[in-house]
């Protein structure tokens, strides 16, 4: 990851082999399906149906998982503690002393945290299995401008770059004896002497990384070539198609079911 | 090739100018370098051959700037990408990121360019080939140390084929034995390629046997102008911040302690050293 600075896991796996659209379109029908449509559990039951034999089928399943673990757990704790004990009225399922959980807030918070591992579960499989340049290459050649392809791609390789810059600061502070480990007091401490050489390091990154591209007639007009070549069947352009006919029944669907009770009253 | 006329820059709410009063001409095929102590305005000078000051860095300008024919301070940033190469002294901000190997980071440039792919494979063959980066094709840019990622750098920007070359300490991330190659490169390429070479340089030794030609910055203005051999053996090199070269030192002192002529030439370069001894 720290030599490549994008989350992309290469292995020579089918779904690694798949064209960035395809993966692309799978994702979003995840997004849709768990977005769009009432109840709790079907976030959980896209993660589970698609999301997870995709992640196997691309061998990258307990990488995903561990990501998922570390970023979802904290929210999903944060988001059962606040919403389930703080939820206004609504019916008392468990007391603890003064406190209890109730039930309204306990199910909002299993609705949002099955979202939560949706939404970071599909990024997550799309940028493990996609080679950044390729997912930039097929959106440009699908009309989408060079410059918003570049923020996606820069979108994709901020945390690994942020990452290895705040090792490199968090090092050169260590090494003058501030002190990193320990509790979580002493942690946030540390933290306070990293924001400003990380922030204003990456201004300074990112001033020198325009005038790059620049040089490298980035901001040219016209037409472009590509030394890289992506591989496309039409079982693909077909199931794309589909997906994404799926993607508007879904969303059509949602927005029936909201609109539908509103009608009738 | 490159000719200032009376150029004067301050940067955004900057109150003395970066750059005062610069004039002169660079012909072409010539591998010009500029030295100058930090703050003399040396990266400012290459920003300003390239277009990016003042277009990037905003500030005014004035005086006109014409590199390889195109007025710099007012052509399109993209219309100077192709004729003027810019290549800066982190090599790891200039990898674009865009692309996942050498090869492809390499073909950046050239993509955008519209190179058509049949003619874009052999000029990045052989352009890694001169820069030594050969076997290093497939590798991640970012996994690269950092004299290849500079070795990477220059021939991104020279598969371009630019007329012009800027390089701003190109060779601070180097060893000794890379930067002489990156000078080696350059000074072939100014020879045999009619390439412009415009170097900014601390390493005077290397300045001294590669460059045709010496400027020196100093506090934004242009003080001295010539060839190597005058330039950096004159005695005025101290005021500007500037140590000469060790032959240089060694060769003057024995001409204090009275061990050589004071008439006799001082040497800038290592074989001019043994003639100054022998």
């Amino acid at each position: 990851m720290s030599q490549s600075f994008s989350l992309y896991i290469p292995t020579n796996s089918g779904m690694h082999r798949l064209h960035p659209l395809t993966k692309l379109a799978l994702v979003f029908l995840c997004l849709v399906l768990g977005l769009f449509l009432p109840g709790v559990w079907l976030s959980y039951a896209t993660f589970a149906l698609i999301i997870i034999p995709s992640a196997l089928w691309g061998g990258v399943l307990p990488r995903l998982l561990s990501a998922l673990f570390k970023t979802a757990l904290p929210i999903a704790l944060s988001l059962f503690l606040i919403q389930g004990l703080f939820w206004p009225g609504g019916t008392p399922i468990l007391h603890l002393g003064p406190l209890s959980f109730k039930e309204e807030g306990l199910y909002f918070s299993i609705q949002r945290t099955g979202r939560f591992i949706m939404i970071i579960g599909s990024f997550l499989l799309l940028t493990f299995t996609t080679r950044p340049d390729e997912l930039m290459l097929a959106l440009n050649r699908h009309g989408i401008p060079n410059s918003i392809t570049y923020i996606i791609l820069s979108t994709m390789q901020i945390i690994p770059r942020f990452q290895a810059k705040a090792n490199t600061i968090l090092d050169a502070q260590r090494s003058r004896g501030l002190e990193t480990e320990g509790n979580v007091l002493v942690r946030i401490r540390a933290l306070l002497p990293l924001i400003q050489p990380l922030l204003l390091g990456s201004i300074v990154d990112i001033d020198e990384r325009a005038i790059a591209l620049e040089v490298r007639a980035f901001g040219r007009k016209g037409p472009r070539t590509s030394l890289l070549t992506l591989h496309d069947t039409p079982a693909q352009r077909i199931a794309r198609w589909l997906m994404l006919l799926a993607a508007v029944a879904v969303i059509a669907w949602g927005i029936y079911l909201w609109l539908a009770p509103r009608f009738i009253a | 090739m490159i000719r200032l006329a009376d150029v004067t820059y301050r940067y955004p709410r900057a109150t003395v100018p970066a750059l005062d009063g610069l004039s002169f001409e660079v012909s072409t095929g010539q591998f010009c370098a500029v030295i100058g102590a930090n703050g003399a305005g040396k990266t400012t000078l290459c920003s300003a051959l390239a277009g990016f000051v003042p277009q990037f860095y905003r500030g005014t300008i004035t005086g006109s700037i014409e590199v390889a024919g195109l007025n710099v301070v007012e052509s399109p940033l993209a219309d100077i990408a192709g004729t003027v190469g810019l290549v800066f002294s982190n090599p790891f901000n200039q990898i674009t990121g865009a692309r996942f190997t050498v090869r492809d980071e390499i073909a950046f440039g050239l993509e955008n360019m519209a190179v058509p792919v049949a003619e874009m494979e052999p000029r990045i063959e052989e352009i890694m080939r001169f820069a030594g980066l050969e076997g290093l094709a497939d590798r991640s840019p970012f996994a690269l140390s950092g004299g290849q990622q500079q070795r990477l750098a220059i021939a991104s920007v020279l598969v371009m084929r630019p007329k012009v070359v800027v390089l701003d300490e190109p060779t601070s991330q180097l060893d000794p034995v890379g930067a002489k190659e990156v000078f080696s490169v350059l000074r072939s390429l100014a020879t045999t390629a009619e390439t412009t070479v415009f170097m900014a340089e601390q390493k005077l030794e290397w300045v001294a046997a590669f460059a045709d030609r010496v400027l020196v910055l100093h506090q934004g203005k242009l003080v001295a102008d010539g060839p190597p051999g005058e330039v950096l053996a004159s005695p005025d090199l101290g005021r500007y911040g500037l140590q000469p070269t060790r032959y240089t030192q060694v060769a003057r002192a024995a001409q204090l302690a009275g061990l050589r002529s004071a008439d006799t030439p001082l040497p800038v370069t290592l074989e001019q050293a043994v003639e100054f001894f022998n």
